[in-house]
Parts: structure tokens; sequence; C-alpha cells
């Protein structure tokens, strides 16, 4: 006992003995020194009075084996508007860009992302699930795991025991189109609906989803092991659909790995029908050995990318593969028109150099950058603002900034260590309530050669307080480098992000080992992220000290757009002053894991015209042509001057927003570009 | 001596520009000229020269702020109001304050924070209300007066010694059945009937309250499935069309499956429940899923996995869990949001893996329908869904997951209520993770977790019916979670020697005290004095068991 509550003290938690275990076969609580309950352990287990019910199993509202689920418009052969019918497709609600929502969400702390949620180089097409490398403190491994979800509330309103067999194979599919094998998938299912009271209709509703859910784990091999249910779904005369999720689980090696966005201009689009028979059931014998055909065909390496089918039929898919690297489709001329906006959920569409036995033929990719369908064609994006428009009232993709700026390319060396040199330098990484890429930073020095150490802050008790400050404060004078990680530290709070970090090191104790090391010792600081907002609240960036705050100074504020920004933009090298970008040259441009809320570089004119001539800008958001911006679309957070990283006079202190750190083999597999700025190693370096 | 000033951001207060926005084009309040968002601090036991320090460094920013000491100017054309917590819900904003200037000072302050909005524009009462209704989620928050403070001490009432409730069991059935409504249990009529017949026949004496709300929460919905363990006496197919035909042989083939899992005549009663697992049970006696991980602990799915670590394979658990949080998110957006991520972490962090992928999928109706047309008693969509994002992205982005995908399923369907799931992975070598049935003399520890008193009541809440009035009565059972003291247990427990100590664990989610610990082991004393203040009477945090050593 002492050993735990001593490792969670370091931890800066609480640990008390609230209970012992007894044999009493009772349950005791004592308040105050007086028994307030004692109760027999076999009457909790009871649950209660046993509840019966019957079961009436309704039918399905329609019968037909091709129910929309998204809002096109009629398709008449005589009027038939292909341009019209893609557009109406993409324009519908479950089909429109959701991504001014995701990006809301961090996708690459752990640097175990295998793919980004939306893919290509304009990280537009969206991934059918999730996939991540098992995460490991030390060293690398190539076993990912894969993760995606299947539900549809309108198969699901129009029978609930078909919304759980489609439920579940559109889990499957999605497996599938991700690179994963169908067989080894484990699933649990969320089941959400209406409060059942005493209505036999209404508990046939769950009954026949799980039904469903039942009869295709039975066939398929892939059982449900666990699951949560949510019966509360009623607002007075208002119902949830009938809702079952089945989420399916499966690992697999990184290199099977298959993502959504198309990559050849020269390759064969195919489509693999999920097989329903004519009352829209799905044959389930005949599903496994298309799954079978598409795993086999991976394994021969001949799938480029792959993406399930969801409301909006083959067009919706179609549009979504093509946006990511703004390869067109022209589309097979034989093909039926009613066939191109056909439901087939949970088919798989799949791209490939060569013609795959068993599936359709769609079409072929181009290089003109446009969806063709006999004489009418329209360019993807026309689709894409088509797509992005319907819900970007409500979840903005980027800020409505634009504007060029000057794109900067600063002479300079950077400056050399003259102190005793360092096999293998120290660098001190600390942890704050709130930090959260120290397992991601401490990795990259590491694999960098460096040594690294990392110290909570622990808050418990004044004591804990003083006594972590001590600590550090000996850390840093033992260390060569310090890296503040990101993360939010305290939640960014008091209203600020940074300011608790900041607080810690405007602490005499510290701000004496601090500037002991960069005036004294030559040593190197970084700061990332939220490191860096600490930095720039401290002074260390751009003034090279620990200095009061005053009104003229450059700081980090809330991003333009107003909201957290997660996304993987390019940034391009603007001067090589600092020590910590040795190893690149000006001009070389990285893709950059961003993922922030207060981003957004500020400053006088006056105070950037400084920045300029003395070369401490070091980095900037570019666009494809290189060049630096302010354009919501590539400037993510509306940095002024389209800064992303400032430093010391001297270059020695380093701010950036980007996470350098993410980085690391199989990431990232649908994000084309180089990430490694190798800051890690050149910081090594430095000391050598 | 408080002292009070007023913060404001210059030039980049994105915050007022949005809700500006918001209200002229949403709600269509044409008049509103412009508004001011400024934060209100209220400081007690600070020297002057210090005060001065951390207003510069700690409460506000000079390149970025603002500062107005004492009280703030109101012109005529202006209305102003505050919001703050209620009395009890966590606040960090304060409470982070209150450590920094612990931390460049040594001294212990005491600090209070509102928000402070002055509103510009000829503004009829009726909209200045709308937008303060906007504004104010009564859940966790009230309006804050603009009155300065006496004290900022917090008033402690120490509750009342607990007694049985005399005369409980020779209530009939009508008194019953009133007493049961009175108290606002979950449980049914016929559990009440129950509980009262075991104090009668078996403990021969009357509950206290406690033990009343303990059970409650142990048979509730939430906390012990009692819907899908509901017995089903009888199956009938309405129709006959095709459909019916399949899922008459789906139901054929599922009794098959039972007669040879369970054998001829078994008694073993029908549920949803039963439906639900017996596919696992199925294929498990087939010997199909044998890398399924079984143990007497629940805390998640698990599987046994090989993993390649640098070229060597070895043996992990990969753990699943998804969770939803349907209700509190209905009613507090982002709170709700926010814990339904933050319970679905505590089922495999217990199982002592390292959470590090996150998927979320909601339903809702349409975000951009006009706000006017919101159902009565219920939040806008837009606000719902907006805000259950800023909530759970927010508490994902803090505690340092990666969001791997985020969808959002439009039906009308969803109007009666939100759909919030969150589903994660998380994986650990198998050599960390020891499962060991608890023995008499072993200790229960507490670990972690400082939430305040928010969460009271969270299992049964969400298991109650649900009409317009829920978004002012359940007021107190809205749990709030804390990324930055789940991110602290992620850590200790990636620790093989620490998660070795651990024979069992449980967390505290929605049912408490009574049902964390309580699941722990068969026979337990609990010494509810021992549990630090702050927990007493929530139901937010983390119960660890471990052996005696």
């Amino acid at each position: 006992m002492a050993t735990f509550i001593t490792m969670g003290h370091a931890e800066n938690l609480e640990i008390t003995p609230v209970a012992i275990v007894t044999d009493s076969g009772r349950l005791i609580m004592k308040w105050r020194g007086a028994e307030v309950l004692n109760i027999s352990r076999a009457f909790l287990e009871t649950n209660g009075a046993p509840q019966f019910i019957d079961v009436a199993v309704e039918s399905p509202i329609e019968i037909n084996s091709s129910i929309k689920t998204a809002d096109q418009g009629p398709i008449n052969d005589e009027q038939f508007d292909f341009i019209n019918m893609m557009t109406e497709t993409l324009k519908d609600l479950n089909v429109a860009s959701q991504r001014g929502m995701v990006e809301m969400f961090d996708s690459t702390i752990g640097a175990g992302t295998v793919a980004m949620p939306y893919g290509g180089k304009n990280a537009l097409s969206p991934m059918d699930g999730m996939v991540a490398k098992i995460p490991m403190i030390h060293g690398d491994t190539t076993t990912c795991s894969m993760m995606s979800f299947g539900y549809n509330p309108v198969i699901a309103k129009n029978s609930p025991f078909l919304g759980g067999m489609m439920g579940v194979l559109e889990s499957l599919s999605k497996l599938v189109a991700m690179g994963g094998d169908y067989k080894k998938a484990r699933l649990s299912f969320q089941e959400y609906f209406e409060r059942l009271g005493k209505e036999p209709v209404k508990w046939g509703r769950p009954f026949a989803a799980l039904l469903g859910a039942h009869q295709v784990q039975a066939a398929m091999g892939t059982p449900a092991i666990g699951g949560k249910d949510s019966m509360s779904g009623t607002f007075g005369e208002l119902t949830v659909p009938p809702t079952l999720i089945s989420f399916a689980v499966a690992t697999s090696h990184v290199d099977a790995v298959i993502t959504s966005e198309l990559k050849s201009t020269e390759s064969l689009v195919q489509l693999f029908t999920l097989p329903l028979d004519k009352n829209g059931i799905p044959e389930l014998t005949v599903v496994k050995a298309v799954y079978d055909i598409i795993i086999k065909a991976n394994q021969e390496g001949k799938i480029l990318s792959a993406k399930t089918i969801g409301y909006g039929g083959l067009a919706e898919a179609v549009a979504k593969m093509a946006f990511g690297n703004g390869i067109g489709v022209t589309l097979n001329d034989r093909i039926d028109p009613a066939f191109l906006f056909k439901p087939l959920y949970g088919s798989i569409l799949v791209e490939s150099f060569e013609i795959i036995e068993g599936s359709t033929p769609i079409g072929k990719t181009n290089d003109t950058g446009e969806i063709v369908y006999g004489s009418d064609a329209i360019t993807i994006d026309e689709l894409v603002e088509v797509w992005e428009a319907p819900l970007r009232s409500v979840y903005p993709e980027k800020a409505e900034t634009t504007g060029a700026v000057e794109t900067l390319s600063f002479k300079a060396t950077p400056i050399v260590y003259k102190k005793e040199k360092q096999a293998t330098p120290q660098v001190f990484i600390p942890v704050f309530p709130g930090t959260n890429c120290e397992y991601d930073s401490a990795k990259a020095f590491e694999n960098a050669g460096a040594k690294s150490v990392t110290t909570i802050f622990r808050n418990q008790s004044a004591h804990d307080i003083s006594h972590s400050i001590d600590e550090m404060a000996a850390h840093i004078r033992a260390s060569q480098m310090i890296m503040i990680p990101g993360g939010f530290s305290a939640g960014d709070q008091p209203n600020g992000s940074g300011k608790f970090i900041a607080s810690v090191f405007r602490n005499p104790k510290m701000m004496d080992a601090v500037m002991d090391l960069l005036n004294n010792r030559d040593g190197l600081v970084l700061g990332i992220c939220n490191g860096f907002q600490a930095l720039i609240k401290l002074g260390l960036v751009p003034n090279g000290e620990i200095c009061a705050i005053t009104e003229e100074m450059p700081t980090l504020t809330f991003n333009t757009i107003g909201r957290h920004v997660s996304t993987i933009p390019m940034t391009r090298i603007s001067s090589k002053l600092s020590p910590w970008l040795a190893n690149t040259s000006v001009g070389d441009i990285h893709r950059m894991p961003m993922s922030h809320g207060e981003g957004r570089f500020v400053a006088s004119d006056e105070v950037l015209k400084t920045l300029i001539e003395n070369g401490q800008i070091a980095t900037q958001y570019v666009d494809f042509n290189g060049e630096a911006t302010l354009d919501g679309r590539f400037n993510p957070n509306g940095s002024v001057f389209a800064v992303e990283g400032i430093t010391s006079v001297d270059g020695r202190v380093l701010g950036k927003m980007g996470h350098s750190e993410r980085i690391g083999k199989n990431l990232y597999k649908n994000i084309p570009g180089n990430m490694d700025q190798q800051i890690f190693k050149a910081g090594v370096n430095y000391f050598k | 001596m408080i002292k009070r000033i007023f913060v404001e951001k210059k030039e980049f207060e994105v915050e007022a520009k949005s809700l500006t926005h918001t209200f002229q084009r949403i709600l269509k309040i044409e008049k509103l000229e412009s508004m001011r968002i400024l934060y209100r601090y209220d400081v007690e036991g600070v020297a002057d020269g210090l005060f001065d320090q951390i207003i510069g460094t700690i409460l506000s920013e000079p390149n970025v702020d603002q500062v107005f000491q004492g009280a703030l100017q109101i012109m005529d054309d202006q209305k102003i109001f505050g919001i703050s917590y209620l009395p009890g819900q966590y606040d960090q904003h304060g409470d982070s304050a209150i450590q920094c200037i612990q931390i460049v000072s040594g001294e212990r302050a005491l600090v209070k924070v509102a928000k402070i909005v002055v509103l510009t524009g000829a503004l009829t009462q009726n909209e200045f209300d709308s937008i303060k209704h906007y504004m104010i989620n009564p859940v966790d928050s009230q309006e804050a007066s603009l009155e300065p403070f006496v004290t900022l001490v917090d008033e402690v009432r120490e509750p009342e010694d607990i007694k049985p409730l005399d005369g409980f069991i020779a209530l009939n059935a009508d008194q019953l059945e009133a007493f049961r409504m009175d108290n606002g249990f979950a449980m049914t009529t016929e559990d009440i009937q129950f509980v009262q017949n075991y104090f009668n026949k078996d403990e021969k004496r009357n509950p206290t309250i406690t033990e009343l709300k303990v059970i409650d929460t142990y048979w509730s919905d939430h906390c012990r499935h009692t819907t899908f363990l509901t017995q089903i006496k009888q199956v009938r197919f309405q129709g006959d069309d095709p459909i019916s035909q399949a899922m008459k042989l789906a139901y054929d083939d599922y009794c098959q499956t039972r007669t040879e899992l369970y054998g001829e005549n078994s008694e073993r009663p029908m549920s949803l429940m039963d439906l639900a697992v017996i596919g696992t049970k199925a294929l498990k006696k087939q010997g199909r899923i044998l890398d399924l991980d079984e143990s007497e602990e629940i805390n998640a799915c698990s599987i046994s996995i090989v993993v390649d670590h640098d070229g060597i394979d070895e043996e992990w658990l990969l753990m699943f869990k998804n969770e939803t949080h349907n209700h509190p998110t209905e009613i507090e957006p982002f709170g709700g949001a926010a814990t339904c991520l933050g319970g679905a972490i505590r089922d495999p962090l217990s199982g002592r893996s390292y959470v590090y992928q996150a998927m979320r999928v909601t339903g809702a109706w349409d975000p951009r329908a006009a706000i006017e047309d919101t159902l009565p008693g219920k939040l806008p969509q837009r606000k719902i869904s907006t805000e259950a994002a800023h909530g759970y992205s927010s508490y994902g982005n803090q505690i340092g997951l990666a969001t791997g995908q985020v969808t959002e399923v439009y039906d009308p369907g969803f109007l009666a209520k939100r759909m919030e799931v969150g589903a994660v992975i998380a994986a650990a070598p198998k050599e960390n993770v020891i499962r060991e049935r608890p023995t008499p003399g072993d200790v229960i520890l507490l670990v972690g977790g400082r939430t305040g008193r928010d969460g009271c009541g969270g299992a049964t809440g969400s298991s109650k019916a649900h009409t317009e009035e829920s978004i002012l009565e359940s007021g107190a059972e809205v749990q709030k979670g804390n990324p930055v003291e789940e991110r602290k247990i992620q850590r200790l427990f990636r620790s093989k020697k620490l998660a070795n100590l651990i024979k069992r664990c449980n967390d505290f989610g929605a049912g408490g005290v009574s049902v964390a610990i309580g699941e722990l082991a068969d026979s337990l004393e609990i010494d509810l004095d021992k549990v630090p203040k702050k927990y007493r009477s929530q139901r937010c945090g983390y119960f660890y068991y471990h052996g005696a050593c």
C-alpha cells in the first residue's frame, strides 16, 4: 500500500484508503462512527423485483430493396440532370462535409495516428474509420488497431431488424475498406431506443434490432463482446430512431492500411456490391465472399484506395474519394444513371490499376480535376464548395481571412556552442497539470540521442508546490536543454493558455535557473504549442529573457476561427538563425501537425519589422506554391505575417505552434509530404 | 479586504464578436449593436503590492487585455448582467488563479470569478431576457449579483446525522407509493415493495434514507440494465411479409442457439440481454473466438492481441468501450458531452490499459433550424450540437487523446433527445494486468479526482422519465469530468510496477460511492469519514482496489 501511495503522490494524485474487504456477505457504510448502511449482498444482487414483458414485433413500414437514405431529388429518365443530382446529393445533410466540426478534435496527439480523418494533399477525403498504432512508451510497432461504426437511422426506422443487420455489416465493410480483416473483428453495440414502458410493440423494436445483429454475428463469426444500452429516448410524443450502432474493432499490420483518397490519375474505379435479395435483406454468405476478394486483392497490393458507400450512393463515394488529391473520375457511360444514385449501403468502392475479379467497373480516374459522365462534367472545386456549404454556418471549416504576405528568406548561420561538449545532452521536460505532449516530446528527444528527464509539477499542497519548484530548478541546472511541451496547462486557466506555466517560471528560483542556462551555459530552450504560449508570456521569445510583459510585445491569442483547430498544414523555414533548425534549409516545406485554440500570433508592424530584420521569424504558414499566406485554408489560426514560430535574438530559444514531435514511421499515411524538421537531432548535435 | 477588477480583451475578443453575430442573426435581435464580455475577479487575502503584480501576470496580460479597477462605467443605452457558477460547481478558472498566486508568491488567496456581459442597443426587456436565457445555463450557472461581496468564504452547512426512517416498514401500499413518488426514486412500485418486504422480514428494522438511495442507484437502468434484464415471456411477429418471415427464421435460430447452449427446457429467461450476448456465447462454444479476454472484473471489451515491438512479438490486451451521455448532453451540452468521453475512458483505464484513440458518433436534427422553432423545454439543436462538440473535444484535447473519427447523424427523431456516443480504444502489455479475487483484509484505495459537488445522482437522473421540466429539475444531476485529473491516473496506471499492485479496479462513474466501491467485492466495510470531503457528496472520481501490502 505504501508503494501505491508514494507512486500516486509522485503523479500529483491524492490517494486515500477508504474501505476494507470483509467476509460478512454485507455491504456496510459507516459515517460519524455510526452505520448508515448495512445490507446483504444477496439482496442487492437480486436487482429488484423481477420484471416481465411480452414482445410484439411489427412489420417493416416499407418492403423495398432500394430505400433512399439521402435526399437527391427524383430520377427521371427524360430529364435526368447529372450535375443537379450530384450537387443535390452532396448537399444532403447526412452527406455534407462535417470537417468544421471534426477539426475541433485533436487527431494527432500520441504520434500514433495512421490515417487522418481527412486525407489527400487537400485533406478532404473522409476516412471510413480510425486507425492508430498501438501506443508504446519506448520503441516502435507495426501493429495498428482499426475501429469503425455502422448505423443508419433511415434503414432502422423502416425496419429495426434490417437496421441491426446493416449496422453490423456497415461496420465490417468499413474495416474491410480500410484494409482490415472482418474475420478478426470484435464488436461492441450501442443501443438507444425510446422508453419502452409496458408496450409489447415498443419492446419489439430493440428485440428485432438485436435479432438482426445476432444473425450477422453468427453468420460472419464476429461476436459482439460488449455493449451499452440507453432506453430513455422519449420526450412527450417524440421518440429517437430505433438505434443500434455497431462498433467494429480489429488489429492489422500498418502496411495493409488502405486510405480513401484517389491516388493515381491513371487507375480504375470499381464497385463491390453488398448483395441484397429483392426484399433488401443482405445475403450473408455472398457478403463474405465479396469481403474475401477485397482482402486478397489488398494482400496482393492491388488496392490504391477504397471507401464504403454511405447515404448518397456511388455519387457521394466517388466525389469524396476524388476530393482529397483533386483527382477526377470519368464515369463509365454505360452505367445506368439510376445506378449512380441508387442506395448501395455498405458496398465498397475500390481504386486499382487493374480490374479485380468480381467487381463492377465504374470509371477511370482523370487528370482534369472533374467528375465526368457522358457529356456532363463538373469540377471537383465546385463540388467541394457545394459539399462544404451546408454546415458552414454551424461548423465553419476555415476563417474568412485572405491576402498574401511576404515570404521571408533570411540568411544566417546558427550560433555555435562553445562550452564543454556533451556526448549525451540532457533535456528537461516539465509536466504541469494539463500537459499532455510529454510522452511524444520525450520520445522524440530520446530517438534523437538525448537523455530526457520529465518532472511532474505537484500542487496538492503548499509543500508540494515549493518542493516541485526546487526539484525543477535543480533539473534545469543539470540539463543542457529545456523543452516545454504542449497541452492545456490548468485547462488554459486562468483565462489564457500558458499562464499557469509562466507563473511557475516566474518563481525566482526557476527564473534564476533558466537565465543561468541561457546566459552562462549556452543552453537551448524549446517550446511547442502550449510551451510556445508559455515562452511568449514569459518574454523568452522574442526577448531571450524572462521579463515583464509590456503592451507592445507580441503574443499568441485565440484563433481567428474562434475554435480549436487540428490539421496538418504546411510551414516553410524562413530563417536558420536557430540551432534547432540547423538541419533544415531556408525554403524547406514541412507538413506540420497543429492542434490548438490559441495559436494566432499577433504583433504590431514595428515589432514585426524588428523580428524580420533580426531573422527571428523562423517559420511561416504557406500555400501549395510555397508562399506565405493569410488564407484560412493554409494559415489555420490567422497569424499575422503567417508566423508559425519565432526565436530569441540569438536563436537559442525557439517557440512554435506546430507539433514537430508528432512524427514517426507509418503515420498520417493519407497526408503526402515531409514532416520531419529534425529539430531534436539538431538540438542534440549542437552540444556535440 | 476584497479587491475587484474587470478584465477585457482589447481587440482579439473572438467570443463577443461571435455571440453578437449569433444574437443578431440567429436570435434576430437586430437592435443589439455590440456587446462586451469581461471577467470580474474578486480577490481576498493579498496585499496591495502583490495585487498589482498579479494583475499584470495572472489576472491579465498587458499586451492583450485592458483592466478596469473598482466599478464599471455603464452608459444609458447599455444593459449589464453577470454569470457565475452555482455554489459548489468546480470553477477551474478561479481555482487556477488561486494556484498561480500561490506559485508566484506563496500566498493563499481567495478568488471568485464572474463573466460580465454588457449589451449596447435599445433592447426590450424580452430581448434582454432571451440573451440571458441563451447565455446562462441553469444546470451549472446562475446570474451573478453585481454588488460587492462581503466575504468570499463559502458558507458550509454541516449535514445532519442520518437516522432510520421511522415507520417505513409499516407503510401501507398507498403510503409507500406516495413515499416513492415524493422522494423521486427511479425504482418501480414493485421494487419498493420488495425493499420494504426485505427490511420487514430479513432486517426487521427501518432503513435509513442512505440505504434506500443506494439501493435505488444500484438497481437503476444506468447501473444494472433493468430494461435489458426484463424477462421476455412471449414473442409474437405481427406480419407475414418477407421481412417478418426473415425475422421469424432469425428468431428460430436464436431459440435453437439457446437450446444448444442452455439445454432443453432451460429455466434461463429470455431477455434483451440474453439476445445481445448469446452470439458471443455460441461462437465461443464453437471455439471461434480464442482471443476473448474474460474475467470477473468487467471494465471494457478486452481481447488478446499480438503486437510487434521493435521486431519482437509481445502479448498485449486491446480494450474498447462505448458510452452514451444522451440525457446530460441534452440539458447541459458542454459538460454532458465532455463527461461522455470521460466516462468512456474510465472503463478501459480502470482495466489498467492506456486509452489512445477516441471516436464520437452523435445524433441531432438540423442545427440550422430557426431558434424560434425550438420545442418548449428544449435547447436549440444548434446550441446542443455546437456546445457538445466543444465539450467532447475540449475533454479529449485536454486529456491528450487523439480523436480519429467524429460523425454527426441527422434525423428528426433526435429532437426527442440528443444522441451523444463516445467510443475509445486502449491497450496494455498483458503482463501489466493482474486480476485477482479480493480477499478479506484487502484495502480499497481511492485515487484522484476533484470536481466539486456536481454529479449527484447522475445514474438515476438518466433513467427517469423526462418531460419539459427536465432542465430545471435535474439541475444538480449533471456530472462534470476533470480531464486533468484523469490524465494523471492514465500516467500512473501506465506503470507496470503500479498496475501490478492492483487486484481489481472500478471506476467511479454515475453510480457514485455506493456502486463504485460496492462492486469491488461482496463484503465490504466503507468508512465514509475517510473519504475526502470533496468526494462525499459527488459522484465523479475513481475507486481503485488493491490488495493489502
